[in-house]
């Protein structure tokens, strides 16, 4: 009798998490989770609402830029038009760009997200939240204004884990010039660290003197740091120029997963990146070690105003791990805010707001944490405000013990994903999401779509 | 009962032993492909890609220290309510807790890595008292006789 209740005290608990956990077959991002209004006024009940596939850009209007893209899967790759990285997306500041994605053979599905472009989000290419996963022989067409110059990518948000590391992404980059020399730097499955696909360095010509303007796009799922031996400059951070950035020597440039970095070196200048292949500058610059400091970004270039207005809400984003069930699954899960998935908050917004929030990590590793269809300003780093060049960021690198404050404006209707750029992380549940009043998704996570 | 009380803690020994194998072939086949000229970093670690054969002993490590492990300890304790084992349930409860604690130290190793040396240390806990409760269930069932002297001892 004893032994049956004691053994009842142990697995009833255990059974009931395990239940508890288990998501349906299908379900929408705005039920998942509870609500958390950050101070400001709740949203009505949910479900009624503008539906995201109306948040366009103006239909009529003749693209500047018109591409095709066929994403298929051939010999372990993903690919588009045949190739990975795809082709790269090149606009003029203001152009209109307009890419057909076609899926040839991808079995479950593809989409494209436009990492740092704030896009409408009708465009932001997430499976299950602003569209259906392409399936094989259907298409979709992306439309953009590429209104804010500077390195972006896109990729994937379909199955994001394998189709990424497997090689469905490409460069996005806005009112470049032609002596800038873009560079992917991915590990692909197979153990192969590469810069624009190829395991070897990437040599870059230019006469001894010239500066030469690197577009550095991280698209693993870690951090990566850069550096080179001479003096060398940050010019702009997840697209955004630095104001005023100072020579760097004897230090290197933390780019995190997702992040872009704009780097301009004279040659001839070697930047390693990581334990990737090198981007070669001229010749003659000997190999150095990595240095150990940093460039800290919060006191990097030169203040300058910006004035966001008074916050109307603030949230926190505190990221932990324990034991429990994800989906019927046992392991040591990622929380937000205590919780974990599906019982994440829901950051609920009004267009217009000004948004403070307190990203913090306490779960032993480090998170690239990515907000879509925004760009966050930091404020300050555990407690220590920042100085330098206002730091524009959707790609940011939380430290285990670190605590970020950033603020950014609801400019942008929608529901956006606000998640780790480690797309195993995302797979395993850190992923909340950023919810505009009025507005609805008429699309469901689960069934073809798993958007990770 | 008791037979199984006594199989499941010998099991968990096993268990350590096979997690030790594991981990120690991960390691040696690491050092291998770096000497070949595989690069370790950030990227190469969040991969899940199979790089080298031998980080299937990480996963075997992960998956069996995660899961399987866990399972058994608890299996054992809920065994050793009904096996009427002398300090069966005691030794059961710590063998539980060591895994659980095993569990907790592999993770704060990223974040501190001398926990790492103490879920070394803990694993030979962990063997021990794996062994020790083996050893209280007998190796046959009692006869009805000796079964009550056994029971009330």
């Amino acid at each position: 009798m004893a032994a049956g209740v004691a053994t009842a005290a142990i697995v009833g608990p255990i059974g009931y998490l395990w239940q508890d956990s288990l998501l349906p077959d299908t379900y929408s991002a705005m039920t998942m989770g509870y609500a958390d209004t950050g101070g400001g006024p709740s949203h009505r009940e949910h479900g009624g609402g503008r539906p995201v596939s109306e948040l366009t850009v103006a239909a009529g209007r003749r693209a500047d830029v018109s591409m095709t893209m066929v994403a298929r899967f051939e010999g372990g790759r993903y690919t588009i038009n045949g190739t990975t990285p795809g082709p790269p997306v090149l606009a003029a500041r203001g152009d209109l760009v307009e890419v057909k994605l076609v899926n040839d053979n991808v079995p479950a599905g593809v989409t494209l997200h436009w990492h740092g472009v704030d896009v409408p989000n009708a465009m932001d290419g997430v499976a299950g939240v602003t569209q259906d996963a392409v399936m094989p022989g259907e298409s979709f067409v992306y439309r953009f204004r590429a209104d804010r110059t500077g390195t972006y990518w896109y990729h994937s948000h379909q199955i994001s884990h394998e189709q990424v590391i497997k090689g469905l992404f490409g460069a996005v980059v806005i009112g470049g010039a032609r002596t800038d020399t873009t560079a992917l730097v991915h590990l692909y499955s197979g153990g192969k660290h590469t810069v624009n696909g190829v395991a070897a360095d990437l040599p870059v010509a230019a006469a001894a003197g010239a500066k030469v303007r690197l577009r550095i796009v991280n698209t693993d799922s870690g951090p990566m740091d850069a550096w080179t031996g001479g003096p060398y400059r940050l010019l702009a951070v997840d697209g955004t120029d630095v104001h005023d950035p100072a020579p760097i020597t004897g230090r290197s440039v933390r780019i995190t997963a997702g992040g872009r970095a704009d780097l301009e070196v004279t040659a001839p200048a070697r930047v390693q990146l990581g334990g990737s292949p090198s981007i070669v500058v001229g010749t003659g610059a000997p190999a150095v070690g990595r240095p150990s400091a940093v460039v800290d970004l919060l006191a990097y270039g030169k203040a300058s105003p910006v004035a966001l207005g008074p916050v109307t809400r603030t949230f926190r984003y505190d990221i932990g791990r324990r034991l429990g069930f994800v989906d019927g699954r046992p392991g040591n899960w990622w929380t937000v805010n205590g919780h974990m998935l599906p019982d994440l908050p829901m950051f609920e917004v009004s267009a217009g707001d000004v948004v403070r929030m307190r990203i913090s990590n306490d779960s032993g590793e480090v998170h690239p944490m990515h907000l879509h269809g925004h760009h966050m300003l930091v404020l300050a780093r555990d407690g220590v405000a920042a100085t330098g060049s206002p730091w524009w960021v959707d790609s940011l690198n939380v430290a285990d013990h670190e605590t970020y404050e950033v603020e950014f404006v609801a400019d942008n209707p929608g529901i956006w994903s606000d998640h780790c750029h480690n797309l195993k992380h995302a797979k395993e549940g850190l992923v909340v999401h950023l919810m505009y009043d009025g507005i609805a998704t008429p699309y469901v996570i689960g069934g073809r779509n798993a958007p990770e | 009962m008791r037979k199984t009380y006594r199989i499941l803690a010998y099991v968990v020994a096993a268990e350590v032993v096979v997690q030790a194998i594991a981990i120690a072939w991960f390691v040696a086949g690491l050092g291998n492909w770096v000497t070949g000229g595989g690069v370790l970093d950030n990227a190469a670690i969040e991969s899940d890609d199979m790089a080298f054969p031998e980080l299937y002993g990480l996963i075997v490590h992960g998956i069996n220290g995660s899961i399987v492990v866990p399972v058994i300890a608890l299996a054992l304790l809920i065994v050793a309510f009904f096996a009427k084992i002398p300090g069966g349930i005691k030794w059961a409860v710590i063998v539980l807790v060591l895994t659980v604690l095993q569990g907790q130290l592999g993770y704060l190793g990223h974040d501190y890595p001398a926990a790492g040396g103490v879920h070394g240390l803990n694993a030979l806990a962990l063997f021990t008292v794996a062994l020790v409760a083996a050893r209280r269930a007998p190796a046959r069932e009692p006869r009805p006789a000796e079964a009550a002297t056994v029971g009330n001892g």
